[in-house]
């Protein structure tokens, strides 16, 4: 709000000043990018680089992006606070480039405060259930953290630090050990620490309406997940929800960090003991009918391709343990998974909740026995799901879940699957040499990150259709957007005609680590809706795009990516990329589209070039009360004024020019147009009396400080700019374009306000606006009678194009509210407009 | 036979980045992080192609590129470094080392280079 309220009654900066700003920004913008893109690229597992290169990198970057904020800052009068947002991101980064910690003194974190910087601080457990639902929007228990700082406090107010201390030796005894266990367990907690599970059990209270009790269990997985530390540490099932039983617990797990076997485990995993900080997953417990364990990729080499389901009646316990004999199911990995296989389990023994807490394993009842513990739905939902996790860690998983008797499917733990690897180590090029499948596709466009995947061609028309894109689906677009953000965590790979590997869609394709090919010419020519490919992408000039699924090149590509992501110094170093390249402003058009979001360098970025083009649209308008206006004759009676900062009119042209003297390439495109042949409708269309009405009694709005001058309507314009603002009537349109060589640096920016006639028609023709807007790939957001349209980083030559069709439709629909009488015509005159019959 | 491969740098990512990558390709590679380590390792076994970062505390990449053509002329040595090294390096390719590459590494380039040492 304060935001719009400034751009209202702020004056906007000259044009004439504002202009090579904005070009500025751009080119700065452009050169960071571009060291993303290189940064993204060589920490992308293809190249051997070390901290000197990260070093260089990220200050050429910082000094790309401080250039591109001072511009940024006189361009819109340093009404953002950039700079606080970059100093943020820039300690953090620089801590993990200095090698310090991360610092994190949090004592107790929500799952909703974790972020990855906490990885250590919360531990695997903990870490990995955050992600799950931070990243993946799935469903677990409410749940706190108890951090490794809350341990290191804890041991610190007990004095138990030197006690441990001096445990370093080889030959600790069982006693030593013993009482250290005995003091952790009567050690008081400290007042800060009590106070933070006190409030944060309040909170899960709030969240968990119904009674509630908790798990309090070990989260020190280190944060690869390499050393789980499985059944070493002691877990607390059924905590009553007070803070005295949970801190109760809470020291029972601490004191296991000192239990026999757990010393000689970590011994033999090389920690020094009392080196472990432990952290402290506190999770509500669900009240599970049925629950078990899923395995994303079947032990059994036979059923590769498969996932497995062992499911059990009440807690999981039974199954995890091995205790009872569990109902068997198989399920296909595909689009749709497809289970193959049920085998129903004797299931002796069931574990159930203690009313006084605590849990026992009792037996089942006999009715249940022989009954199947979850329905083919449930299975269905469960297996989606499991994919979903499996390709976020890009390895399989083993799966801990459970369904509550509100129906609903909880995720209770996800980590890697250990699997023996099938020995195909000897597989290489000769693999793809003997490939039978037809290549469709070879050695177009850019590789943007290298990777196999498989799947169904989806055909994207206009960014409205992101929602649909099914899990698996390979991505075929024409142009690269941010957008398609909405999709990755479904996509198995994009494919675009146009596009850059330096685009913002690029970086966010190498962070999600999304097999992608930009720039193929033609791939939405080629490739068929539906149609099942394989992408192999290695590196530039050696892709390739096979018609149908290509296994071989599938499980070798898997395999080879896994091995990289697991080494502890390289996801460190990709850590910062988490910084730098992650996008979270994806949509212009949506109100969180605000500094706020800023949380790394790429969203800085995006959030200026958008921003840029805001101000640099304000600035035009403004410029035409002021400037010096020449008049622009045509062969349609549009009435515009021309405002040339530059390269827009040729160097003689007097007060008075024709089409022959516009230079300006986009503003060309425009007028040609606008004037193409039965577009511009000059019969005047009679307005029935409620439209005179309706629009009588419709004071002109705030916009209409846009439209031009005393009914004048203004192109501001330069030799690769045109800002076109028109008032026709009672309705106003504004087309913005930047066009130059460099696709990265191209936008439309497209609005459209009011109208004439009844709120019925003019809101119809919001509708058709739309609908043509987004087939020539435009992006649109509407409210009311307002439509706005944007498109960014498209080929020159798409470009003109657009601007072409675009300039058509600003003739076309200038009277075509009132002929809008019902919702059926909405359709019939889009088509008929895209077909290129202009006839109203 | 694998060929054997050493690799010694002091920055664990290039060590563990470059091992996965080689046994990708069936060599037999271990990795040193400092060159005294790998002086020592080299006396007690053959090498085939010994890649080694330019700058390294204590015994740098020259005196390994040294010691090894004086006691072990059969083992090809590929050097690597930091742009910025780029006239020590070019000292050390004169110095008979079989290649020569700057940092960031592209790795399918490093092992054309290590097959092309293989096949000489």
């Amino acid at each position: 709000m304060l935001r719009m309220l400034a751009r209202i009654f702020e004056k906007p900066l000259d044009i004439k000043r504002a202009f090579p700003l904005f070009k500025q920004i751009l080119e700065s913008n452009n050169r960071a990018l571009e060291v993303i893109a290189d940064m993204g690229e060589t920490m992308g597992g293809d190249y051997l680089f070390d901290i000197n290169y990260i070093d260089n990198a990220y200050s050429m970057l910082s000094r790309h992006l401080t250039t591109s904020m001072q511009d940024f800052g006189s361009l819109t009068k340093n009404r953002y606070q950039l700079e606080d947002k970059f100093d943020r991101i820039d300690s953090l980064i620089n801590s993990v480039l200095l090698g310090s910690d991360i610092g994190n003194r949090e004592l107790v974190l929500t799952y909703d405060r974790i972020t990855w910087t906490m990885a250590r601080e919360v531990g695997g457990k903990n870490y990995h259930l955050s992600e799950l639902v931070n990243n993946l929007d799935l469903n677990i228990p409410a749940a706190f953290a108890i951090t490794a700082h809350s341990c290191t406090e804890f041991f610190r107010h007990n004095r138990l630090q030197e006690r441990i201390s001096s445990l370093g030796g080889n030959d600790i005894s069982p006693e030593e050990l013993a009482d250290v266990r005995e003091a952790i367990l009567k050690g008081d907690i400290p007042r800060d620490l009590d106070s933070a599970i006190e409030s944060a059990i309040m909170k899960l209270d709030e969240i968990n309406a119904a009674a509630l009790t908790l798990a309090v269990r070990s989260s020190a997985e280190d944060e690869d997940g390499e050393f789980t530390f499985a059944g070493q540490f002691q877990s607390v099932l059924n905590v009553r929800p007070r803070k005295d039983d949970v801190e109760r617990a809470y020291k029972e797990v601490l004191s296991s960090l000192f239990a026999d076997d757990s010393v000689v485990y970590q011994r033999q995993l090389g920690y020094a003991i009392g080196s472990l900080r432990m952290p402290v997953a506190c999770v509500s417990m669900v009240d599970a009918v049925s629950s078990g364990v899923l395995y994303t990729e079947s032990p059994d080499m036979a059923r590769k391709g498969t996932m497995m389901i062992s499911a059990s009646w009440g807690l999981g316990i039974s199954v995890v343990q091995g205790h009872t004999e569990a109902d068997l199911f198989i399920v296909k990995k595909a689009a749709v998974p497809e289970l193959v296989e049920s085998k129903v389990g004797g299931k002796a023994v069931m574990t159930v909740t203690k009313e006084n807490g605590g849990v026992e394993e009792i037996h089942t009842p006999a009715d249940l026995c022989n009954k199947l513990c979850i329905t083919e739905k449930e299975i269905m939902e469960l297996s989606l799901c499991a994919m979903t996790i499996e390709k976020y860690y890009k390895r399989p998983q083993d799966i801990e879940w459970a369904y509550g008797k509100d129906g609903k499917l909880y995720i209770l733990q996800s980590r890697p699957l250990v699997i023996q690897e099938e020995n195909t180590s000897d597989e290489d090029i000769t693999d793809v040499e003997e490939i039978q499948n037809p290549a469709i596709i070879k050695n177009a466009g850019f590789v943007v990150q290298k990777g196999t995947a498989s799947g169904k061609v989806f055909l994207l028309k206009n960014p409205s259709e992101l929602e649909l894109v099914p899990r698996g689906a390979i991505l075929v677009a024409k142009n690269d957007s941010p957008q398609y953000i909405k999709a990755m965590p479904r996509a198995a790979a994009i494919i675009t005609d146009t596009g850059t590997p330096a685009s913002h869609m690029a970086s966010i394709c190498r962070e999600f680590r999304i097999p992608t090919l930009v720039n193929t010419g033609n791939a939405t020519n080629i490739l068929h809706h539906g149609q099942e490919i394989t992408l192999y992408a290695a590196d530039e000039g050696n892709s390739t795009v096979y018609d149908g699924r290509v296994g071989v090149l599938i499980d070798r590509g898997r395999k080879q990516q896994r091995r990289m992501e697991e080494l502890y110094e390289f996801r460190k170093k990709k850590y910062i990329m988490g910084y730098i390249s992650a996008l979270n402003l994806v949509d212009p058009l949506v109100d969180e589209f605000t500094t706020d979001k800023c949380k790394t360098v790429h969203d800085i970025l995006r959030f200026m070039h958008e921003e840029s083009v805001q101000a640099l649209i304000e600035a035009s308008l403004h410029a035409g009360r002021r400037s010096a206006l020449k008049r622009l004759e045509i062969s349609i009676p549009a009435g515009i004024w021309i405002i040339d900062m530059g390269g827009g009119l040729t160097a003689g042209a007097g007060d008075i020019v024709t089409a022959e003297d516009v230079l300006s390439e986009p503003f060309k495109a425009l007028i040609q147009g606008m004037s193409y042949p039965g577009a511009w409708h000059t019969e005047a269309v009679p307005l029935k009396m409620g439209d005179l009405l309706s629009s009588i009694s419709r004071m002109p709005g705030l916009t209409s400080d846009e439209a031009g001058i005393g009914g004048k309507n203004i192109a501001v314009i330069s030799g690769e700019y045109v800002n076109l603002s028109l008032k026709f009537g009672y309705h106003y349109n504004l087309l913005d374009c930047y066009l130059n060589e460099n696709p990265k640096n191209n936008h439309i920016y497209f609005r459209f306000v009011g109208g004439a006639t009844d709120i019925g028609k003019r809101s119809r023709r919001i509708r058709l606006l739309d609908i043509v807007l987004k087939e020539y790939g435009l992006d649109t957001q509407i409210k009311g009678d307002l439509i706005i349209g944007r498109i960014s980083n498209i080929a020159t030559e798409e470009t003109i194009k657009i601007l072409d069709h675009a300039g058509r439709l600003i003739a076309y629909s200038r009277q075509l509210d009132t002929v809008l009488v019902n919702d059926s015509l909405v359709e019939k005159y889009a088509q008929r407009f895209l077909a290129g019959n202009y006839k109203i | 036979m694998s060929k054997r491969i050493m690799i010694i740098d002091d920055e664990k990512i290039v060590c563990e980045m470059a091992k996965i990558s080689l046994e990708e390709d069936s060599y037999e590679v271990e990795t040193f992080l400092n060159g005294t380590s790998a002086l020592e390792r080299l006396e007690q076994r053959k090498f085939d192609v010994v890649v080694t970062d330019l700058k390294m505390k204590g015994i740098d990449g020259l005196q390994v590129l040294k010691t090894v053509k004086e006691n072990y002329p059969d083992t090809k040595v590929i050097m690597i470094t930091a742009f910025a090294n780029l006239d020590i390096a070019i000292e050390a390719i004169k110095g008979d080392v079989f290649d020569f590459f700057p940092k960031p590494v592209k790795i399918k380039e490093l092992k054309a280079s290590i097959q092309k040492a293989l096949s000489e």
